[in-house]
């Protein structure tokens, strides 16, 4: 070929590849950023007044019942579990190569917080919102927020691997029922043991009563899972407590290494600000 | 004592403290630095009390067998979980004198996880137990 031909082709394939580029990759990443909210109207905020009352400052209940305790297998106790946790033979052998080279502590001693869903077992509390077409759940732990679509779209078909996926739901009557996809591999269902990118997460708000909520989750997953894994947890809510901050940074002391190998730091503060790292 | 009212008395029997521990500690990083087999004992006068994110700290100044003294470092439980039963960042100040009774850290260094702590006076704080229920 003649060298302006030569030129011509290349300019020509590359204008093709990035139109397509842009037809696939490009806009499935926007589209999770153009579904357009419209404004609410003062009907959309007198319905919120009809739904339960989820607001205020919830806390987990820990220990004994219907509740998940998650226990590092690496300190050698065995995780409890309200369902069995049954894993596929491929994510079977992926879990016991984990445990077998497990580092001395979890990343959180890193402050990396956990994804969906350790984050909603967390010994701290959890505030919802209720607004038009949003249910906002603000964690204090690691000063976390989920955002829960109520407002109608679908899920993404092609989503933004996340920690804590993303969320759409609706509501059967008193239930809030939230459906989740779009989970990074990064994460874990609980210490050491991983799951896919097609983990979903089904979960159910309900109240008990006035001042309790139960939180029914279900994960499942096609590639880890042989059956669905089920647990409930149980909140209390404290009207007279509010969410602090937690800044996980502020003054941690502990670490584990690139090894694996757990730590702290014991050196004593001088009473100036800390130091930038 | 109004003060010792204030604290969550949860009269837990040792095992009792243990469990709670345990599953407070479950969902909780940091923990596998600690030697939770045992529980030990030691007198200072607080340095300093950091009432931070993740951990609070009471640092403490324990006289040594040198005629001098070193400073140990105690880790305890979130600001958030504290200030909910009764904790607040002047529950410690730089002078008072205290008892800690501690988990040990496995590799010896001068420190450990906080479980709770006595005054002169007799007055205990504890750092672990259930939150206060609340007429809602």
């Amino acid at each position: 070929m003649k060298k302006a031909s030569v030129a011509q082709f290349v300019i020509a394939t590359c204008a093709v590849l990035m139109v397509s580029l842009f037809s696939t990759g490009f806009l499935s990443t926007v589209a999770a950023q153009t579904f357009k909210r419209r404004a609410p109207t003062s009907s959309d905020w007198a319905a919120i007044a009809k739904l339960p009352d989820f607001t205020g400052v919830w806390e987990v209940q820990m220990g004994g019942g219907p509740v998940t305790r998650i226990i590092n297998p690496a300190v050698g106790v065995p995780p409890a579990r309200p369902t069995p946790l049954s894993l596929t033979e491929a994510y079977e052998a992926k879990r016991q190569a984990l445990v077998a080279h497990a580092e001395e502590d979890n990343q959180s001693a890193n402050c990396l917080p956990p994804g969906m869903p350790g984050i909603m077992a967390q010994p701290y509390p959890m505030e919802f919102l209720l607004t038009p077409g949003l249910v906002t759940i603000v964690i204090e732990a690691y000063s976390m927020v989920r955002h829960i679509y109520t407002d109608g779209r679908p899920l993404p078909s092609d989503p933004d691997p996340t920690f804590f996926g993303t969320s759409i739901g609706h509501w059967e009557g008193d239930v809030l029922v939230v459906k989740s996809i779009g989970f990074s591999t990064q994460t874990e269902i609980e210490p050491h043991v991983p799951h896919s990118d097609k983990m979903e997460i089904l979960e159910k708000f309900r109240l008990l009563d006035p001042n309790t909520m139960n939180i029914e989750t279900t994960v499942t997953d096609p590639e880890a899972l042989t059956a669905p894994w089920v647990a409930n947890r149980i909140l209390k809510r404290h009207r007279n407590w509010a969410i602090a901050e937690y800044i996980c940074e502020q003054n941690n002391r502990n670490y584990v290494d690139k090894n694996g190998k757990a730590g702290i730091n014991l050196t004593a503060p001088t009473g100036a600000a800390p130091e930038p790292k | 004592m109004k003060r010792v009212k204030n604290f969550a008395l949860v009269a837990a029997m040792q095992a009792g403290l243990l469990a709670v521990v345990a599953s407070v500690a479950a969902a909780h990083h940091g923990f596998a630095v600690f030697d939770t087999s045992s529980q030990h004992t030691i007198t200072g006068t607080v340095k300093e009390f950091q009432w931070t994110n993740p951990h609070t700290w009471v640092w403490l100044e324990v006289p040594n067998d040198k005629g001098g003294a070193d400073t140990w470092g105690f880790e305890g439980m979130s600001p958030n979980f504290l200030g909910r039963r009764g904790w607040t960042r002047k529950t410690l100040q730089a002078g008072d004198k205290i008892t800690i009774t501690y988990f040990a850290l496995k590799d010896g260094s001068k420190g450990g996880a906080f479980l709770s702590c006595k005054r002169p006076n007799g007055d205990e704080l504890k750092m672990f137990g259930a939150s206060p229920t609340e007429d809602n």
